[in-house]
């Protein structure tokens, strides 16, 4: 395509010097809006929230998650890929021997420490077995003490709590491998 | 460096004296923490009464040591960075960062994810645009147009979450694609939202753009000419608005800009006017971009099928063993990049984002630099306000949409 | 017991204590609350202009949380500008700096002395005092607040306050210039300047009974010069470059916190008050309703009653009005709010000043 011009309409003539043309419009659109929101429909993006939440997408990056394996035992062989990848340095393993020798590892420190995290995904994407992922929809972890933001293995594993008000509740919890696969790089499907 | 201020202080403080030797020089400073100063940056300000006399600008107050960070770190972990380099329009600098590295690489994204980053870039342009007009009409008063433009914005930062999963921290791009696709439903979804940001540009033009108090504000305000903005290695907006028709997507060619149409708006005079106008115009070219794009955006896939590149599908590292290895080697070594060193320009919201990369073929960047299009704005700062009022530093800071990020890196 | 009722009835009649009680009703019961209310309005009303929510997060604890749609607000704005530290600057001239608030709450509250409400009964007037020079008390009245604002810039020991105080010296004193000519007009035509004579002026009808001679259709000019002046002489968008919110940071009262500070807001919204029922007064018949004269039974108690409905109604409109060009319009730079006066307004005012005259003597 050749290059295309177009030299802006820099309008300032007899009626711009009027002042009041120019303001009748601007207070003819403003009162609208005031009535528009004062008797009809809102047209408000503001959320009260906490009140209301918001539906974030089902790809939105949250709190992190451990899975779980059927039985109960989370899904994460200790292979340091995410603690490797995390631009943030924010992941910490040590591994341990897993009482099933099929399996060989499994992580007896997992802490991710949520203060330092960028929430960037890319561990999400390292990981080879889909232990973890950022899919709580947890939007804001608040808390008046700097260590609770120190996730530790445990508190990883058990509080996955679908966010009722999110888009989260449609997706069920992956029961089998088979149906953790996601669609493209870590991100479940809708 | 402290000292180095002070004693510049002096001298300019000295010289001035020397010129009007009965006139009474008031030093005030503006910034770091002041209205006006959208980001953190100082200007020690010397006014005769209402009149600029000289300015100081003082940059580094968001320094996050971007560049010296990156070395120390793998190509991919730069990438979460580069969302944090422009924080209105975080996805043109993801953009600007992949196809540095990709071009380090010598490949090419698919045409699918040029196109769908050529969509997600110029929605990214326009949240940029509507949060730089809108600061800077709401500081020179105009505050409902800045709040209707936020609320534009906000219609666009969901479409960006529903594609990368973030608003502002997006994480998008990968070398030789892209981390998604856009969901299904996406397009019909984008084209309700630019209806409306379309009723939002009209009201805001009715609002704003034939106002005689606006035009008062802005028309030769802060003028810059041809050659001295030239000289300040001023680019984007800023430029076009002095009547160059530069803009990096036609004269670099880079990505599927070329078999798009749009038109390059171009001021007249290089005052804050005319960066309003063509702000305003570009746009409205994005928006066409984008239809175009929509348009023509091919099926295919998003990312290159190159194991060097790109992390194997997620079937390929469960299911077989070559995938995992693949897997494991990107991921532990890190994307082993020819030795070499490029500088891929792109056009971001204010102007050139340029990245130049210097490899030495390991897995890691020995020198990540960027080129801030907001540098060379802020350090003609100067030139542009000196004989102006004190109030005019409003509106020429807000057409030059500094964005601390990028500035300090 | 009749003798109490007297003294009582007595003491009421006293025009001493009734010009109190008078001011007393004035301020607290229509004054002050209409101010206070536009407070939480200004909020309410630009979020309402501009799509969003506005305040609505202050609540009872102790009331079930109660909100009462952000009504609340305006008490935990009273109660934290009381309980704020009253903060004074190192080098700042104390004294100065503890009056300077007051000066323009006062002007601003001295406007309300000769605005009648409601039409005379007998002897009593709804009106504190009609003085015979009328407006020429206000224009004398309004250009003290100028001390204010210039105080508070000059003691604060501040730069950016310093700037604000000028500006808000040489824009006030201007404006005060463009209020009078703007107003000569109106005082040809209704031949006083004292208020009563021109709101009953603004009684009488041209043909017949069709349209009354309301301010606004003997003088529009002067209705737009009127309006506009007042707004720059109470500092308000878009004239507010004396407070200039985004180059001097908040101008002249950069450095006042607490009770001081919350003086200044509040002064700010009881002229905005004042200019409403100013132009109320002068331009829209004041308390006169048009045509009501053509039924001859009304009740008096009735009569007055919807005096004092319509005067309150119209200076709702005006504050409603004032506040939506506030939110719609930018501001002027300094220099260019003075060339608007000088440049401009000026050159109109006297030639509507000219023009009435002229009209005037042919019709004579």
């Amino acid at each position: 395509m050749e290059l295309k011009v177009k030299t802006v309409n820099r309008i300032d003539g007899f009626q711009e010097a009027l002042y009041l043309p120019a303001i009748f419009n601007g207070l003819r659109l403003t009162v609208r809006h005031f009535f528009k929101n004062l008797f009809g429909s809102r047209e408000v993006v503001t959320i009260q929230y906490p009140e209301e939440q918001r539906h974030v997408s089902p790809r939105w990056r949250g709190r992190h998650r451990l899975t779980r394996r059927e039985n109960g035992f989370i899904k994460c062989v200790a292979c340091y890929m995410c603690e490797t990848i995390c631009p943030a340095h924010c992941i910490h393993i040590e591994a341990g021997d897993h009482p099933d020798l099929s399996i060989e590892k499994y992580p007896v420190v997992f802490d991710i420490d949520e203060l330092r995290c960028v929430f960037c995904g890319l561990c999400v994407e390292a990981c080879p077995k889909e232990a973890i992922r950022m899919d709580t929809g947890v939007i804001a972890m608040a808390y008046s003490s700097r260590n609770r933001f120190d996730y530790t293995r445990d508190l990883l594993k058990d509080t996955y709590r679908p966010n009722k008000e999110t888009k989260y509740t449609d997706i069920p919890l992956p029961k089998t491998e088979e149906e953790a696969l996601p669609n493209s790089r870590g991100i479940p499907s809708t | 460096m402290e000292e180095l201020a002070t004693e510049n202080k002096g001298q300019n403080l000295e010289s001035e004296m020397e010129d009007q030797a009965d006139a009474s020089v008031m030093t005030i400073e503006i910034g770091p923490a002041h209205p006006a100063m959208h980001g953190i940056v100082r200007f020690t300000t010397q006014i005769d009464g209402e009149e600029i006399v000289d300015m100081i600008p003082e940059i580094g107050y968001l320094h996050r040591g971007f560049e010296k960070e990156s070395e120390n770190s793998k190509w991919i972990q730069i990438t979460p960075y580069t969302d944090r380099l422009n924080y209105v329009s975080p996805l043109l600098c993801n953009i600007g960062y992949s196809m540095a590295v990709e071009k380090l690489f010598g490949v090419d994204a698919p045409r699918r994810a040029q196109y769908t980053r050529v969509i997600m870039g110029e929605i990214s342009r326009i949240t940029d645009h509507l949060t730089c007009l809108g600061a800077a009409a709401m500081e020179v008063g105009a505050f409902t147009f800045f709040l209707w433009f936020i609320k534009g914005r906000e219609y666009l930062w969901e479409l960006v979450e529903e594609v990368t999963g973030a608003r502002l921290t997006t994480n998008w791009t990968r070398f030789g694609g892209n981390a998604t696709d856009i969901p299904d439903g996406f397009l019909g979804e984008l084209q309700e939202r630019l209806e409306k940001i379309k009723d939002i540009l009209r009201e805001c033009d009715t609002l704003l753009t034939r106002n005689k108090i606006f035009i008062d504000r802005v028309k030769d305000v802060g003028v810059l000419s041809k050659e001295d903005s030239i000289s300040f290695g001023f680019t984007g907006p800023m430029l076009r608005a002095c009547g160059i028709p530069y803009d990096v997507r036609r004269s670099d060619r880079y990505s599927v800009y070329d078999d798009l149409d749009f038109e390059i708006p171009v001021g007249s005079v290089g005052d804050c006017f005319d960066r309003y106008l063509v702000r305003m115009e570009e746009m409205w070219q994005s928006i066409s971009i984008i239809e175009q794009a929509s348009d023509k955006l091919p099926a295919g896939p998003i990312a290159i099928d190159d194991r060097q590149l790109v992390l194997p599908d997620k079937k390929q590292v469960y299911g077989n063993i070559e995938g995992l290895i693949d897997h494991f080697k990107l991921v532990m070594e890190g994307h082993q990049a020819p030795a070499g060193e490029i500088y891929m320009p792109t056009e971001g919201g204010n102007g050139e984002v340029g990245f130049y990369l210097v490899s030495d073929g390991s897995g890691e960047p020995v020198k990540c630099r960027v080129r801030p299009p907001c540098f060379n704005f802020v350090s003609a700062m100067p030139a542009i306000c000196k004989g102006g009022y004190v109030a005019d530093i409003v509106p020429i800071f807000g057409s030059v949409n500094m964005i601390g990020g990028e500035l300090d890196r | 017991m009749n003798e109490i009722i007297n003294i009582a009835i007595n003491i009421l009649l006293d025009p001493f204590i009734q010009t109190i009680l008078k001011i007393v009703v004035i301020i607290f019961m229509f004054v002050m609350p209409l101010a206070t209310v536009l407070t939480l309005m200004e909020r309410k009303w630009s979020a309402m202009i501009q799509d969003r929510v506005g305040p609505n997060r202050a609540n009872l604890p102790f009331a079930d949380n109660f909100r009462g749609r952000g009504a609340l607000h305006i008490a935990a704005d009273a109660l934290k500008s009381i309980f704020k530290e009253d903060f004074i600057p190192r080098g700042a001239d104390r004294f100065l700096f503890t009056i300077a608030p007051y000066f323009g709450f006062a002007a601003a509250l001295s406007v309300f002395a000769i605005v009648p409400f409601a039409a005379p009964i007998g002897d009593f007037t709804f009106q504190i005092t009609d003085v015979k020079p009328g407006l020429l008390y206000i224009f004398a009245i309004t250009s003290l607040g100028v001390y204010g604002s210039v105080l508070a810039g000059a003691s604060s020991n501040s730069k950016f306050a310093l700037l604000g105080g000028t500006r808000a010296s040489a824009q006030m004193l201007s404006y005060e210039v463009f209020i009078g000519i703007s107003l000569l007009g109106i005082f040809m035509v209704y031949e006083s300047t004292q208020i009563s004579v021109i709101v009953d002026g603004q009684n009488t009808y041209w043909f017949g009974n069709l349209i009354p001679k309301w301010g606004i259709f003997t003088q529009p000019v002067a209705f737009v010069l009127f309006f506009v002046a007042m707004i720059a002489e109470t500092k308000r968008a878009p004239f507010d470059a004396p407070e200039g919110e985004s180059e001097i940071v908040a101008g002249y009262f950069l450095e006042y916190s607490g009770m001081r500070f919350g003086a200044f807001m509040l002064a700010e919204y009881i002229a905005i008050v004042g200019v409403s029922v100013l132009m109320v007064t002068l331009f829209l018949g004041g308390y006169h309703i048009p045509w009501l004269h053509l039924w001859e039974s009304a009740p008096q108690a009735l009569v007055t009653i919807l005096q004092i409905l319509k005067f309150t109604l119209l200076s709702v409109f005006f504050c409603w009005l004032q506040l939506q060009i506030r939110w719609t319009i930018p501001k002027f730079r300094f220099d260019q709010t003075m060339a608007l006066g000088w440049k401009k307004m000026l050159p109109v005012a006297m030639a509507n000043v000219l023009v009435t005259a002229i009209i005037i003597l042919l019709a004579n």
